[in-house]
């Protein structure tokens, strides 16, 4: 719509026809008062403004309107039968008129100048009205960021607050863990005392008043040979129990822990005639004292169950592998190591794989093989300390090879976060 | 006339006592035996008027009111008492006791045998190489294992 403004009445109509006929939708104001009520309440495209006007000039018109932060894009063209000189037409361009006509003008001229500038105009209101889009769009786009963000820190207190008391509840369960152990420990103490004294006393008695008597005697020996299990079994529970306990973990060269358990073992070996093969071994994350239990129990093992007539052979290699599985592909290096430790003894049916590594668990009755059956139970639990696994291949009569997963580092849990935390 | 060899027990376990002296007189039974129950009842006998001090003390560690490493402790610190040589006699086979009693200056450390024909052994090697060479046979006596 366009906007022609002049106090004269034969004006406006005579442009307004030429403009209307060319299919320009047109408006008018008398005078400047007049103009700026419409321009505030409607949209117009141009605005053709007569300069000469009564109370309020064209001049005025148009620097009320380019002050306005809503009106100051429309074009604004004077018209001017009087005011020719160039210096009103300067003051034309410096209100923010954007054309400067005089009369008598050429109306071909004045229609190519409007289209020209209702073009402009609206080419103009699409841009507005694209950047307001995009505006919008920011806008949209910022509070989901804000959104998101506020998301993340809530999200962050409560795995803050979670892991609190995550941190919270190990330290109490390894609380509990060692306080277990203590009782443990302490129980077992205090039951080996009456222990001894009945060892004692009873051996007393079989040596010294029982010797004319062979049967009661018989029977005394019987009642040692329990006591002195059970004082074994106390023992080892005891040792067992000590696995739960807090313990360190630190750098651990594996030959080292294995020359010293053979070196222990010597005695052992060399009754046995026992040929050790033993290859390089890493070094790892562990708790030394635990490791070196482990070879023990599974070398005295080795030379425990081995056949009759045959020289034992046991062999001790490793290699690196990538995942924690027991038949996983050797590689060249990796995150865990898998130790075997294989003996050509009498071996056992794979069956019993699982039940060998229970607690007090034994395929042998006591006559055969000497031993409370705690062995594995121990090597098991000081593996899933470690976070790894163990399993065994064995076949009755064809030995048996037990294998050992264990991890090269300690990964970040939550043990050792608790002890960097607290 | 030569003063009677004396071998001081210190041990609150009374069967212990009991079966200590009865191994030692079979040992010998010209060895004269003392016994105290408790560590502050050894210091208070041996601080005592006119004692005959012993030749050789044989110390429990775990005992109520004064334990051993403390009456061991204060007895090295005592004039008279730190010259009497003294051998632990426990049930604890500790690594860490035989160390600290070793620093506190005992010179031997056994573990009480639930044999008896194993203290037997134990006395009789000590009673046979008293005082001379009673450093070797303790030494003697360490590399034998012991069962508790």
């Amino acid at each position: 719509m366009i906007l022609i403004v002049d106090d004269k009445q034969e004006n406006l109509f005579s442009l307004k026809s030429l403009l209307q006929l060319n299919a320009y939708e047109v408006d008018t104001a008398a005078s400047g008062e007049e103009a700026l009520r419409k321009i505030l309440r409607n949209e117009y495209a141009l605005i053709i403004l007569d300069v000469q006007m009564p109370e309020m000039d064209g001049y005025e018109v148009a620097e009320a309107v380019t002050g306005l932060n809503k009106t100051k894009d429309i074009p604004i063209i004077f018209l001017s039968a009087v005011n020719v000189d160039k210096r009103f037409i300067t003051k034309g361009y410096n209100s923010g008129g954007a054309d400067y006509i005089t009369k008598p003008f050429d109306p071909d001229l004045l229609l190519l100048k409007v289209k020209n500038f209702c073009r402009l105009y609206e080419q103009t209101r699409e841009l507005k009205a694209i950047q307001e889009v995009l505006k919008n769009e920011i806008e949209a786009r910022k509070y989901a960021q804000t959104e998101v963000e506020s998301m993340n820190l809530d999200l962050e207190e409560k795995v803050k607050i979670r892991t609190k008391e995550l941190v919270l509840l190990n330290q109490d369960l390894e609380n509990t863990n060692t306080e277990l152990a203590q009782y443990a420990s302490l129980a077992s103490h205090d039951l080996q005392e009456p222990l001894r004294k009945i060892l004692t006393f009873s051996k007393i008695i079989g040596q010294q008043h029982l010797a004319e008597l062979p049967e009661a005697q018989r029977h005394m020996d019987k009642i040692i040979a329990s006591t002195e299990r059970m004082r074994d079994l106390i023992n080892d529970l005891l040792n067992y129990s000590k696995l739960s306990g807090e313990s360190y973990f630190s750098s651990t060269d594996l030959n080292v822990v294995l020359e010293n358990t053979l070196s222990d073992l010597e005695i052992s070996i060399d009754e046995k005639s026992a040929v050790l093969t033993v290859g390089k071994l890493p070094v790892i994350e562990a708790i030394p004292g635990q490791i070196r239990q482990l070879f023990q129990n599974l070398i005295s093992n080795a030379l425990k169950f081995s056949e009759m007539d045959v020289v034992p052979t046991i062999d001790i290699w490793s290699e690196y592998i990538l995942e924690k599985d027991l038949h996983a592909t050797a590689v060249v290096e990796g995150p865990y190591v898998r130790i075997h430790v294989k003996d050509n003894g009498i071996g056992f049916d794979e069956v019993y794989a699982n039940k060998i590594f229970t607690i007090f668990q034994r395929l042998h009755g006591r006559r055969e093989y000497e031993g409370t059956g705690i062995g594995l139970a121990i090597v098991k639990k000081i593996v899933e300390k470690h976070d790894g696994i163990v399993g065994v291949r064995s076949a009755e009569g064809a030995g048996a090879d037990f294998i050992i997963v264990l991890p090269i580092q300690q990964t970040s849990s939550i043990k050792s976060n608790l002890h960097e935390r607290i | 006339m030569t003063k009677a060899i004396t071998f001081l027990l210190v041990d609150d376990d009374e069967d212990d006592s009991m079966l200590f002296e009865e191994v030692l007189q079979e040992c010998d039974p010209e060895i004269h035996f003392m016994a105290a129950s408790n560590g502050k009842e050894a210091l208070d006998m041996l601080t005592s008027e006119g004692i005959d001090l012993p030749d050789l003390i044989f110390l429990d560690l775990n005992m109520p009111r004064m334990d051993g490493k403390e009456c061991l402790s204060k007895m090295k610190q005592h004039a008279a008492l730190a010259q009497i040589p003294v051998i632990i006699y426990t049930t604890s086979f500790h690594l860490k006791d035989i160390e600290e009693t070793r620093k506190l200056g005992a010179i031997g450390f056994i573990t009480k045998p639930s044999d008896i024909q194993d203290l037997q052994m134990i006395l009789g090697i000590i009673v046979e190489h008293f005082p001379q060479n009673l450093k070797l046979a303790l030494r003697a006596l360490s590399q034998i294992p012991t069962h508790l």
